[in-house]
């Protein structure tokens, strides 16, 4: 008795299409031919690939291959509407963006995986975007490289370049002031330290801040624009690091407290220079652009050299 | 011997000993090992001058000299070194050390001595305390036995130390010339002698005497020194010279408490000396380390006015061990008590901050952040140097192509295949700090012969007038003293026109500059040196 209904269910076409797109919903993966043929025993070949076929045309269904056999795929419905209209070479070059993801893809990229001449698909992409279906984000990596994504998607982080960029330059100017500030902060910490008069212990202890407490005073300047993260904090003292004027220990922490990661936290602390600056430079020849041209006998001679004669009078 | 060093000896052998004996000098330094008859026939000048300007440079500890190299009948050579020379730049910072830990007493012992080369202890102390007479108000004078106490603090440190007998070995010996002749390529050196810190037994006694102006009187006083020395001092044949390695230790230590202090604070610099000076004799010139110091030895050690507890000291012993910059401060718990040990070679780290330094003021404060990016991270690409320091692509490359055409950091390719595309090549920037500090101790050689000239020029362009000032003064002394009227004398104030005497005071105020940069540069220059001395025997450790 069942096997004569599910003979009945299974010759309707409709049917078979139905149980295919509830097959495609359980795994939203996709799902191989196999798992098709496992559900619906007894549906011939042919008229599986008839329903197939019709779900494709329709453009509900995506077909993919993968490394064991054809994957079919459901495809969401939003783009399946945004598209229509729209001829198969716009739908493979959307398809392809799409799976650039916030990444991003290349116009040649695209080429390569298309097939499509180079003038086609920039007539494709140019149509596209005056849909607003995708958008070109330009790199920080290469200036002149533009990358294509969906309209909606948040660029990466390796596209954009973070908090550092704006506009795809390299905010230098914003970057110092950071650096200065983060400075100015440690420093007043580890004067406030030197000044409390307490044991030398408690003294350098209490000089030290956690890479939270930095970033808490930087957010509470308000000179950023753009939100920071702590481990954008964190490259900026790792900068006053390698300029010699800050310390990092690293401590263990309890999981949970504020500015600990993975069981660990950061500690900075503004130091002193080792040295004044060196008796070299204090000369001009120290500084001096002309160094190894300069002989004594020479066009350039220690005996008639401008820079000397204005410093000797400075 | 680079090329800059022998500039700057020729230069500082001519400001010290003249024409000739920079001649002399200079030829050995180019031309090696060189017998008498060699050097006067090169350098074309007559013998009884060459004999004497090796006699001179003998004298000064500079030269020294061994039988030949073909065997014990061969014409001795004459060799020159070139470091000692060199130490003649130094000589005011070791005359100015002696007087900031000895006095007067001590600057003028010194200061004698380096004039010499050497002395013997009873001429010196005779010399010193007529000096300090004469200096000193009418009524009063110098006692002998303060200015042997003077000199026998100094041989204690070990600032000052017997020469080495100055007769090779092999040639004097009675009897044993032909039986065994060593080989005597290496001159002595004063160490090897057993008896090199040991003060001779001294018959001096009296005062300094006051020189008159009046000839009879100072006839009178040398021949009487004369007979003194030649009856009574019984040190004939010790002579003493200054040990500059022992000045250079010095030097050095003072810049490990310097920077101690400035790093962290007063108190731990002064813990630092104290280590320093606790161990200043017992360690060996060039150790890696000190002795090591138990904690309670630091804590007696220390003077009694710096009101340090005794937990408080451990609080500092333990910050200084912790503290990154001062890792070469060890200890290790040795049964009770902190065994410390100060590693000297804090000073290369001092020596890699003052090229640092001088990066930061010649080619920015990003450039030094790029650089000590490198040091620490050893290899990075362009792109990472870009990331780590922050700095716009740009001005990275910028920087980074600027410090390679300075041959301050080093490009290596590392070719993914066998062509060495470009496209397919690793470009990793390295730091080499050996190259680095010897490329910055040629520059420093470089700035202080250029300087050195600027000074003779200066005084050559400026030597009328600066002499007719000197004449105009002593015209003035003249006058006054004598009750001439003073009539002819403003004669010679209105000759001497106003801008002449500006321009001689300008030209002295020049000198002074380049006398007191002279200093700072040389300071820098030693820390390189020993950075780089350091850092060699390392990499021969390895």
């Amino acid at each position: 008795m069942t096997e004569v209904k599910v003979k009945k269910e299974s010759t309707d076409p409709v049917d078979i299409e139905n149980r295919i797109k509830e097959l495609c919903q359980q795994f939203p993966h996709g799902i191989t031919d196999q798992v098709i043929q496992n559900d619906m025993p007894h549906v011939e070949a042919k008229q599986r690939a008839s329903a197939i076929n019709r779900l494709l045309s329709v453009g509900q269904l995506d077909l993919l291959r993968s490394t064991n056999g054809l994957l079919y795929r459901l495809k969401d419905g939003q783009s399946a509407s945004k598209i229509k209209g729209s001829d198969n070479q716009e739908k493979l070059v959307y398809q392809i963006i799409e799976d650039a993801g916030n990444k991003g893809i290349w116009s040649r990229d695209i080429r390569y995986k298309s097939n499509l001449p180079l003038t086609e698909i920039n007539k494709i992409l140019k149509n596209l975007e005056s849909k607003k279906l995708i958008k070109a984000v330009k790199s920080v990596a290469a200036s002149k490289k533009k990358v294509y994504m969906l309209y909606n998607l948040q660029p990466d982080r390796s596209v954009t370049g973070g908090a550092w960029y704006s506009d795809q330059d390299f905010e230098s100017e914003f970057v110092e002031v950071l650096n200065q500030q983060c400075f100015k902060f440690l420093q007043s910490k580890a004067e406030a330290a030197r000044d409390s008069k307490q044991s030398p212990m408690v003294q350098r202890n209490s000089s030290f801040a956690t890479s939270h407490e930095v970033w808490k005073y930087i957010c509470e300047l308000g000179i950023s624009k753009v939100d920071l993260s702590m481990e954008d904090i964190e490259t900026i003292l790792n900068t006053l690091i390698f300029d010699g004027k800050v310390e990092m220990t690293i401590i263990a922490a309890k999981e949970g407290t504020v500015g600990c990661v993975d069981g660990q936290m950061k500690l900075y602390r503004g130091v002193n220079p080792i040295i004044q600056p060196t008796g070299l430079v204090k000369t001009p020849c120290g500084l001096c652009p002309v160094f190894n041209d300069c002989h004594e006998g020479g066009e350039i001679s220690p005996s008639n050299c401008v820079y000397m004669a204005e410093w000797l009078d400075f | 011997m680079t090329a800059q060093e022998e500039r700057l000896c020729g230069l500082l052998l001519q400001e010290h000993f003249g024409e000739v004996v920079e001649k002399v000098g200079t030829h050995l330094l180019c031309n090696g090992n060189l017998n008498l008859r060699a050097l006067v026939h090169e350098t074309k000048l007559p013998l009884d001058l060459v004999k004497k300007s090796v006699c001179v440079l003998v004298q000064q500890g500079m030269c020294t000299f061994c039988t030949g190299r073909r065997g014990p009948g061969a014409p001795v050579e004459y060799q020159i070194c070139g470091e000692k020379v060199l130490h003649m730049l130094r000589y005011p910072r070791y005359i100015y050390t002696a007087k900031s830990l000895y006095g007067d007493t001590g600057e003028l012992i010194v200061e004698e001595i380096l004039q010499r080369g050497q002395m013997t202890m009873s001429n010196t102390v005779s010399t010193v305390a007529d000096r300090l007479t004469h200096n000193m108000p009418e009524g009063q004078c110098m006692d002998y036995s303060e200015v042997v106490t003077a000199f026998s603090r100094l041989v204690e440190t070990h600032f000052l130390q017997r020469s080495a007998p100055m007769t090779p070995a092999g040639s004097s010996t009675s009897g044993g010339a032909d039986s065994n002749p060593p080989s005597v390529t290496e001159p002595i050196q004063p160490e090897t002698n057993p008896d090199c810190y040991k003060l001779p037994y001294i018959n001096i006694s009296g005062k300094g005497k006051r020189t008159r102006s009046d000839d009879g009187d100072a006839e009178q006083s040398t021949a009487k020194k004369a007979k003194t020395d030649n009856s009574e001092s019984g040190d004939e044949g010790i002579y003493w010279q200054v040990n500059f390695e022992r000045f250079h230790l010095h030097f050095r230590d003072q810049a490990i408490i310097s920077a101690v202090a400035s790093k962290l604070d007063q108190t731990s610099s002064e813990i630092v000396r104290t280590m320093l000076r606790m161990s200043e004799v017992t360690t060996p010139a060039n150790a890696a380390f000190t002795q090591a110091l138990s904690a309670n030895e630091i804590f007696r050690s220390l003077p009694s006015t710096y009101n340090i507890a005794r937990p408080i000291l451990d609080q500092y012993l333990t910050l200084l061990v912790d503290d990154p910059v001062c890792l070469h401060i060890y200890s290790q718990i040795h049964a009770t008590s902190f065994l410390m040990t100060v590693c000297v070679h804090l000073c290369s780290l001092v020596g890699l901050c003052h090229y640092l330094a001088m990066l930061c003021v010649r080619f920015g404060s990003r450039s030094a952040r790029i650089f000590r990016l490198l040091l620490r991270k050893r290899h990075l690409e362009q792109k990472q140097v870009e990331d780590f320091a922050m700095v716009p692509a740009k001005e990275a490359k910028d920087m980074l192509y600027k410090l390679l055409s300075e041959n301050l950091v080093q490009l290596q390719e590392i070719p993914k295949t066998p062509d060495h595309a470009p496209s397919r090549t690793f470009y990793l920037y390295t730091v080499n700090q050996l190259p680095t500090a010897r490329l910055l101790l040629q520059h420093c050689y470089k700035t202080v012969g250029n300087l050195i000239e600027r000074r003779l020029y200066e005084t050559k362009e400026n030597k009328q007038t600066s002499e007719k000032s000197m004449i105009i003064t002593k015209i003035g002394i003249s006058c006054s003293t004598t009750g001439r009227s003073p009539l002819s004398y403003t004669k010679v104030c209105v000759w001497s026109t106003c801008p002449k005497t500006l321009q001689v005071f300008v030209c002295s105020l020049h000198l002074v500059k380049l006398m007191s940069v002279n200093n700072c540069i040389d300071n820098c220059n030693r820390v390189l040196f020993s950075h780089g001395s350091s850092n060699a025997r390392a990499c021969r450790l390895k």
